[in-house]
């Protein structure tokens, strides 16, 4: 498992397994606005500014070149092949197992852990798209390595970087919660677990998500490295969401610190660059991830989605025998 | 009875008032009625004629010269009383376009003098709202309807957004929609509230204070459209010369109230940080350092450095000294970045600089010019200075362990200037070959 794909087998994948009409419906539906990149080396997506007209000559593409890996733009150009003339761009979340800042797994690259962890957070952020800020047009992808959110919905897609970056602070919980209000001229304190609404109640789900995935050997901005064992030391009360308790034992004093730093941890679960790129291009659905020889492929249902049962590639199997 | 007119120069009323004031020849005029209002103001300070606006043209320039001296120390809120006076709205409204035109007509767009009229503004309105007393909630109301924000979603609050104005986490967010009014909280959230007063949570998270911040945000996106707008017709049609009188008028008191010597800066302003431009003696430092020279290299060094870089990684050429609050006027990027950055590299050091020497969380904030305090505070700014990046040559003799000189190093003299000549090489370089997993 998660071995590179010779070059043989990425033939036989692209000749025998894939096929075009398995293609997400999103990316068909407007394929030829889109630019297409590829590596046919394993050093990096070197052939870009391609556009296919229609699935047919993707297609055959595909099955002459069989790459080492297939991108497409996020954006939808007039003209794609000079990228010239730029409409508007999915909105992208790019969680990565293997570059997660806490995860409970020790692997090198990824493992089954870690990339379930991913599919947890990547379940809270697509929530909290659909509940908090009601976009809709949202797909899950496995990328090989993890999961890629791409947003479709119209009131997203023309929205500039700044914008993006908001919403993935919002979405991620990278923003420390506000504490301090007032109310009828006095100024008072609450901690974000105390209000079950709003941005207040999406950062509880990250933090709690967090703390229950450290390993204890985690460095955290502004907070010792004692600190981070007693958040391990006493995260089981966080299982039944005690977190007054919780807060207690880790101190008054250093919890803002502990808050301030797990939103700069929480920014690092998803790589921010590729959300607010609006040129950016990704992996495409359907497309083989050569390094580990998985199948890049949208996800149906995200609740269930086991890659180890359904993003192998024949081959594989075959191998193992 | 106080009107909407007071908060909000965008209503359907403030434009008839505009309408129906015409040509700006008389703007600079002496106005006894203005001046009677002004002078009647309680709290006003009399004694010094200069403090009274006598036209509405200086009223405008007053707006201004408000917003640009109650930061700094000294300031006098007798001075400016007649500004919280709901008496003059209506010579406000005017003095509001007057200000706004001059701005479109003299200065460039994303100016320092653009920037900050439309701070003012939102400023004022913020201001105001304090004083407002038992009619606040309803003229709340009131002008958020005008404004047409009741019940928005958030996608068509994104321009504020975007530019920073409004923060999308201060919004309570339902299904896209900003929730803002009471009863919709309560229907929408009743049942998760459990162990306090839904009415209250509601007061606290929403209340008065985030549709105030709503309105004052919005209006300063309107009054920034609005100077576009002037912007660009004033290349076609020729403002008019009382226009241009204001202008002039402005950017004299941006100059004067700020003391700068070396004229207006132009490539001042903040800009992400590009780590990856960062010279060896930066990377090292904040890889975290060993005793010996980790006071330094963290206090003068990193601290002076991220925070120029972050904020103003051009004064070497524009030579313009600036406080840290001409930049980031609510210093919420030195405390949600920069500091940020500050601490987690002493904490990496070896040992963690502020275990043994707490002291020199005073000397980061004194370094960045607010003085020997422990918190970052407005007030205090001034009592130190903003300290510009040590030279190489002074790294060399001071912070020898840190200075590992690639090839870039030798070609310059200062680790700022090294950061600028990088970030511009990456930046024409940037690949074409990314991609992402
Ligand atoms: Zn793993």
């Amino acid at each position: 498992m998660f071995e590179a794909a010779t070059p043989l087998e990425r033939k036989r994948y692209y000749r025998e397994e894939w096929d075009v009409r398995k293609l997400p419906e999103f990316i068909a539906r407007n394929i030829h606005m889109r630019e297409f990149g590829f590596d046919h080396t394993g050093r990096g997506p070197s052939d870009r500014y391609r556009v296919f007209d229609d699935e047919k000559r993707l297609s055959r593409f595909m099955r002459a070149r069989f790459p080492f890996a297939a991108y497409s733009s996020v954006a939808f150009y007039r003209e794609p092949g000079k990228r010239r003339g730029w409409q508007r761009s999915e909105l992208i979340f790019d969680v990565d197992a293997k570059d997660l800042p806490v995860r409970s797994c020790n692997c090198e690259g990824v493992c089954e852990t870690c990339l379930d962890e991913a599919r947890e957070l990547v379940l809270m952020m697509v929530d909290t798209l659909r509940g908090d800020l009601g976009l809709g047009d949202v797909h899950v992808v496995y990328s090989g390595r993890g999961y890629h959110i791409r947003v479709l919905d119209p009131g997203v897609m023309e929205l500039g970087s700044e914008v993006r970056a908001e919403i993935l602070r919002y979405t991620a919980g990278a923003r420390r919660p506000r504490r301090k209000f007032i109310h009828s001229g006095e100024s008072y304190e609450m901690e974000h677990f105390s209000i079950p609404l709003g941005y207040h109640r999406v950062f509880t789900e990250r933090a709690k998500h967090v703390f229950l995935h450290m390993r204890g050997d985690e460095r955290i901005e502004n907070v010792t490295a004692r600190t981070v064992r007693e958040v391990v030391k006493n995260r089981e009360l966080l299982l039944e969401d005690r977190w007054g308790e919780f807060k207690r034992r880790i101190g008054p004093r250093v919890y803002p610190r502990l808050v301030a730093g797990v939103a700069g941890i929480n920014m690092k679960m998803v790589d921010a660059k590729v959300t607010i790129d609006l040129k950016r291009i990704l992996r495409l659905p359907t497309s083989l991830h050569s390094k580990v020889s998985m199948i890049c492929m949208e996800v149906k249902n995200p609740e269930t989605f086991d890659p180890l049962k359904s993003a192998v590639p024949k081959f594989v199997h075959e191998r193992e025998s | 009875m106080v009107s909407s007119l007071f908060i909000n120069p965008f209503s359907e009323d403030a434009r008839e008032i505009v309408r129906n004031y015409g040509s700006p020849d008389t703007i600079f005029e002496a106005s006894s009625a203005l001046l009677d209002t002004v002078k009647r103001t309680r709290g006003q300070n009399l004694d010094d004629n200069s403090l009274l606006p006598g036209s509405i043209g200086e009223l405008a320039i007053k707006r201004l010269e408000w917003y640009l001296r109650r930061q700094r120390k000294g300031f006098d809120h007798g001075d400016y009383a007649y500004l919280m006076n709901p008496e003059i709205e209506e010579y406000d409204v005017i003095a509001f376009y007057v200000l706004a035109q001059a701005a479109g007509a003299g200065f460039r767009r994303g100016s320092r003098e653009v920037r900050l009229v439309v701070e003012s503004a939102g400023a004022l309105v913020e201001d105001r709202f304090r004083v407002l007393g038992s009619e606040r909630a309803e003229i709340i109301e009131e002008v958020l309807i005008e404004l047409g924000s009741e019940g928005t979603g958030w996608i068509e609050l994104s321009e504020l957004i975007g530019s920073g104005k409004l923060r999308l986490t201060d919004l309570i967010l339902h299904r896209g929609r900003v929730v803002i009014d009471e009863d919709e909280f309560l229907m929408t959230f009743q049942d998760r509230i459990t162990d306090r007063d839904p009415r209250s949570l509601y007061a606290a998270l929403v209340g008065l204070e985030l549709k105030e911040t709503l309105i004052s945000r919005i209006i300063m996106q309107k009054t920034e459209d609005y100077i576009e707008r002037v912007s660009e017709m004033s290349s076609t049609v020729e403002p008019h010369p009382i226009i241009i009188e204001t202008a002039e008028r402005i950017r004299e008191t941006v100059n004067e109230v700020t003391s700068f010597r070396g004229g207006p800066v132009k490539s001042a302003g903040q800009g992400k940080l590009v780590p990856d431009a960062f010279p060896p003696c930066i990377r090292g430092t904040l890889d975290g350092v060993k005793s010996g020279n980790r006071n330094d290299a963290i206090v003068l060094l990193l601290t002076s450095f991220i925070s120029y870089a972050r904020l103003y990684p051009s004064v070497f050429r524009d030579r313009t000294p600036l406080k840290v609050s001409d930049l980031d006027p609510d210093l919420r990027v030195v405390r949600e970045e920069i500091l940020p950055i500050i601490y987690g590299a002493a904490e990496r050091c070896e040992p963690p600089l502020f275990e043994d020497d707490p002291q020199e969380k005073l000397n980061i904030t004194a370094k960045l010019g607010f003085g020997v305090h422990d918190e970052l505070e407005p007030e205090h700014e001034g009592e130190s200075k903003w300290y510009t990046p040590m030279s190489c040559e002074k790294i060399k003799i001071h912070l020898p362990d840190l200075c590992r000189p690639d090839e870039l190093c030798r070609r310059i003299t200062n680790p700022l200037t090294y950061y600028n000549r990088k970030r511009w090489e990456l930046q024409k370089e940037k690949s074409e070959q990314e991609g992402e997993d």
